[in-house]
């Protein structure tokens, strides 16, 4: 709890023009696009606060909201042992700048975020999916998105090659099917 | 009594040995199988597992390769998503004939744990033919293993010397009784 | 006359299946002669969509999903699960739980190193480690399956404490695989420690400065590989962690050897931890008395019709937990292991964001490998320690 005080103490020196949020466990800085990378910067540099990790970006989705998205950043400081999140709200038109240059560890993370939920990021060395197939085609972590998704692989035997296909859910060896005596 | 000692004893009676050709064939493939190290996710470590130490698959002949073109039985050990589909199928067009597969655990069966997830193939015989099937998340090395006997149970009721899936290029997918 | 000729760089591309990439990884080289020019993961060979799922099943039925994401580090992964949720819910589980779970982390970080070991050592050419690191695994595996009852994925923590508490004898047992362990340390040490053929393939390899390891969001073994004495255990310390003595194994240079001899010294430290745990441990409850959030004891289930609704509403609906969000990190045995939840007061959670302990590792395997031979990058994937159960999540 001292800890966290403190560290609101130190934030209310620095960043007095950053909106604060104060949680039982963590403090909370609310950043914008313009804000971002000026703001991190200090917060990596600083002797005092000294976030010289990312540990984690995530995105999350509010589809009822005006700005429908929010980045949160998990910064550390190994030195002086504390932690410090940041929250950035966006649209899905708005570019956010990119960290990278912040933290070199944030390039994936980024991309992450960019194949989940179609966040953009300007100045990213090289945004492409990451984690889904390459014919991928939908943000899946989106609200809007079924969890089943909408397409399925299998192989066709007259292209001979695994082919995309639109969601069945139906097993061709689910049904009742003839035994063949071995 | 072992398939060895049978045909120690026959050669000692008679002097020569009568044999189809199809069972000695069988009673050779199923002595030195060796499997595709397909470690994907979890079942990767109980195949290890069976690999190692305890439960040690040499004593039936198997031997991991790396190469797809060295092996003769394809072990599906994990969760087949979208990414890695064609990747397994390439692979195991690369196999010689005859080829085996075996899917091991729920995931490769049908999707397990992960069935209703938007990138995950539920189960692995909709792209390639399996002969047995191992449940289980993740089966055991034990169930690992009577899997594997199962196969070589499989393999001694085939009549033909020939035992390819494939019919005139065509693969079927087929249900499996053991 | 000499005919000229050019030489061009060469794209090599390695896995996604190849026996030394530790499951599906798919890594584009561009080489020049041998050495590395360019290196490009390709991750998401097993990407089952975790986090989406998560987002449709109850709390209690997330568990089970963080034995899989890890799968070398069962127990680690659902312990911080488990932790996180019970910070939701503003609750702590009893003191017993407390060391039980300890106990089984520990364990599971002695099971996760052992596979380092092997693996690693069966990839730049010591089979011998392979079968002896596996010796020791089936004895834990088989504590695994006394306490829990399945050899790999337990689901053995639950919100509020354990599922239930050590059989009888399992405590015994533990001690006596505590008591011999260390000599078995000792005997791969002398396997690997001072092997030649083990040095020149580690030593120097990948090396990480101290800036570097932070630029690259690096923790757990590999940060101290590189000089910090960084451990969540000891800096946020959950669970009995305050209440046991260890040492912080710290690396000098920052290379593979440093990493191996940090992590062979964490399983001796995991060691003194579980025998510690074991000496204070003492008889009581395992789990959190209030029914609504752990399944109540099945004795009284079966007179009591209470008691039988509230595991029916348990298993079926699950327990609501008060909006709010939280990230919790624990020391997972690859490095920090995050997971951030958002809860928006339903039995379900809104969001989950899963900090995989490898995922910084493996991505600085781009910036690492650069400037190595082909062969050491073999050395590079082992050395980092990567499962892609979590990766990919």
């Amino acid at each position: 709890m001292e800890k966290l005080d403190h560290l609101e103490q130190l934030l209310a020196e620095r960043l007095a023009h950053i909106e604060r949020q104060r949680l039982p466990d963590a403090v909370v800085l609310h950043v914008t696009p313009e804000t971002l990378v000026a703001t991190m910067l200090l917060l990596r540099d600083d002797p005092q606060l000294d976030c010289k990790q990312m540990i984690d970006l995530a995105g999350v989705h509010y589809p009822e909201r005006e700005k429908a998205f929010e980045i949160v950043y998990q910064l550390l400081s190994v030195h002086k042992n504390h932690r410090l999140r940041v929250k950035l709200a966006v649209d899905e038109q708005t570019p956010v700048p990119s960290v990278t240059s912040v933290w070199w560890c944030a390039d994936w993370f980024e991309r992450e975020a960019y194949e989940m939920f179609g966040i953009l990021f300007t100045g990213h060395p090289d945004l492409r999916r990451l984690l889904t197939d390459y014919d991928f085609e939908g943000f899946p972590l989106r609200k809007d998105y079924p969890l089943s998704g909408l397409s399925e692989v299998r192989y066709d035997p007259a292209q001979k090659r695994v082919i995309r296909q639109p969601i069945q859910m139906v097993h061709p060896n689910r049904e009742p099917y003839p035994v063949n005596p071995a | 009594m072992g398939v060895i000692e049978e045909v120690r004893q026959e050669v000692a009676e008679r002097g020569y040995l009568l044999a189809s050709a199809d069972k000695l064939v069988n009673w050779a493939r199923t002595c030195s199988m060796w499997p595709m190290t397909f470690g994907l996710a979890c079942c990767a470590v109980e195949m290890m597992h069976a690999g190692a130490s305890r439960y040690d698959l040499d004593r039936f002949g198997i031997v991991f390769r790396g190469s797809p073109r060295q092996s003769d039985v394809m072990i599906v050990a994990g969760t087949l998503t979208h990414k890695m589909a064609p990747a397994l199928r390439k692979l195991y067009d690369q196999m010689p004939e005859p080829r085996w597969v075996i899917s091991m655990g729920s995931c490769a069966n049908g999707g397990g744990y992960y069935h209703h997830g938007y990138s995950v193939v539920r189960g692995c015989d909709t792209i390639v033919p399996v002969d047995i099937f191992i449940p289980g998340c993740p089966p055991t090395a034990e169930a690992f293993l009577y899997g594997i006997l199962q196969l070589h149970k499989k393999i001694h009721r085939t009549h033909t010397v020939y035992s390819g899936w494939g019919v005139n290029g065509v693969t079927q997918t087929r249900n499996v009784r053991t | 006359m000499t005919e000229q000729k050019e030489f061009q760089n060469y794209t090599v591309n390695f896995g996604p299946q190849h026996p030394a990439a530790h499951g599906v990884l798919r890594l584009l080289l561009d080489l020049d002669g041998e050495v590395v020019e360019r290196a490009d993961p390709h991750i998401g060979f097993l990407h089952r969509g975790t986090e989406k799922l998560l987002e449709h099943k109850t709390y209690l039925q997330g568990v089970p999903y963080f034995d899989r994401l890890d799968y070398m580090s069962m127990m680690s992964e659902e312990h911080t699960w488990v932790l996180a949720v019970e910070k939701l819910l503003g609750i702590q589980a009893p003191e017993r739980a407390q060391y039980i779970r300890v106990i089984f982390a520990e364990l599971t970080r002695i099971l996760n190193h052992l596979l380092f070991l092997g693996a690693h050592g069966l990839d730049v050419g010591a089979m011998t480690m392979f079968i002896y690191a596996f010796r020791e695994r089936e004895e834990i595996f088989d504590m695994y399956e006394a306490a829990s009852g399945a050899r790999m994925h337990a689901a053995y923590f639950r919100p509020g404490g354990v599922a239930r508490d050590l059989p009888e004898g399992l405590a015994e047992r533990i001690k006596d695989f505590t008591d011999s362990f260390p000599s078995k340390i000792d005997e791969y040490e002398t396997l690997l420690t001072d092997n030649r053929i083990w040095k020149q393939r580690l030593v120097d390899i990948g090396v990480v400065t101290p800036q570097e390891a932070l630029d690259m969001g690096f923790a757990g073994p590999m940060l101290r590989a590189s000089g910090f004495a960084w451990d969540l255990r000891k800096a946020e310390p959950y669970d009995a962690y305050d209440r046991v003595e260890f040492d912080i194994p710290v690396g000098k240079n920052g290379d593979s050897y440093d990493r191996y001899l940090v992590r062979v010294d964490e399983i001796r430290q995991s060691n003194r931890i579980i025998r510690q745990c074991l000496e204070q441990m003492k008889p009581g409850p395992v789990r959190y008395e209030d029914f609504k959030i752990s399944p109540p004891y099945r004795k009284e289930m079966q007179r009591d019709m209470e008691s039988l609704i509230h595991h029916f509403k348990l298993f079926s609906e699950g327990f609501k937990v008060p909006p709010g969000e939280v990230y919790l990190a624990t020391e997972s045995p690859k490095g920090e292991f995050g997971v951030y939840i958002i809860s928006h007061g339903e039995n379900k959670p809104y969001r989950v964001k899963i900090r995989a302990a490898g995922y910084n590792h493996l991505q600085a395997v781009k910036r690492m490998a650069l400037g190595h031979m082909l062969a050491d990058v073999t050395t590079l994937v082992g050395t980092i320690d990567i499962v892609f159960g979590e990766i990919d999540r």
